[in-house]
């Protein structure tokens, strides 16, 4: 029996359950112009786990790496959950470095 | 230099598992006459993957399957989650769909509109602007049937 996969799935399970929470949060706060660095962020967790020697370490920096990436483009829906009033709506988002050129490009959305 | 593969195939896997879930739970839920069907079809998928992940040798196999197989288990709980949110709205109902149109008929809230198909205007919006910022100007509603 190998429970390498098993146990990795579950924890996946809970890093992609913890993107629910960092997704709702970080954009009532920080907002969806954030989604260039986020996925920089996860590529980047990607490929430092390409460079590390453990299993374990390289699985779950590949698996929340993901996560990060998948999470940058659910941003932009959630900003829109939040004006409709679905959830709490904060009009004083800290903004990311050269917001103005990141609102003027499509944000990703799969 | 040697390079380490199982954070690639875990991200992978985990990207992959969240995407295809994403559009595939949309699009059965969408078009199924029931949810229980769906449900039980993802669950053993799910399961037959675990197994498998359980009895490769194969580490980046085993990876690859313990993670796509724990995707497809929660995707197989998301049918039920993505009903609810066609009673509230939160997602497209297809009228074409007798199951949807029942949920139409019952729910107050249910709506063929796609509410989230637009980009953030920065502020908070009324239930009335929220339909017209979808409808306006904007391409025919489609639903994924």
């Amino acid at each position: 029996m190998n429970f390498i996969g098993l146990t990795l799935g579950i924890t996946t399970l809970l890093v992609i359950g913890f993107g629910f929470v960092w997704v709702i949060r970080g954009e009532r706060y920080f907002g969806y112009l954030w989604w260039p660095y986020v996925m920089g962020s996860g590529i980047l967790l990607v490929i430092v786990s390409l460079l590390v020697s453990g299993v374990w370490v390289s699985a779950l920096l590949g698996a929340f790496g993901a996560s990060l990436i998948w999470g940058a483009t659910e941003l932009k829906e959630q900003a829109v959950r939040a004006e409709i009033g679905w959830y709490p709506f904060n009009a004083r988002k800290i903004l990311p470095p050269f917001a103005e050129i990141i609102e003027k490009r499509k944000a990703p959305h799969l | 230099m040697n390079l380490n593969y199982v954070g690639l195939v875990a991200a992978v896997s985990t990207f992959a598992g969240v995407w295809f879930g994403h559009v595939a739970v949309r699009r059965i839920e969408s078009i199924s006459p029931t949810i229980w069907l769906p449900t039980v079809v993802f669950a053993v998928f799910g399961l037959y993957f675990e197994w498998f992940s359980l009895s490769t040798s194969d580490i980046l196999l085993s990876v690859a399957t313990g993670i796509l197989g724990f995707t497809l288990l929660w995707d197989a709980l998301e049918f039920t989650r993505q009903q609810n949110r066609i009673k509230k709205g939160h997602a497209p109902a297809n009228a074409s769909n007798p199951r949807h149109a029942r949920l139409l008929r019952d729910h107050a809230d249910a709506t063929t509109l796609d509410l989230l198909k637009r980009d953030p205007v920065g502020k908070p919006v009324t239930p009335a602007e929220a339909v017209e910022l979808v409808t306006d100007h904007s391409l025919p509603i489609t639903n994924y049937s």
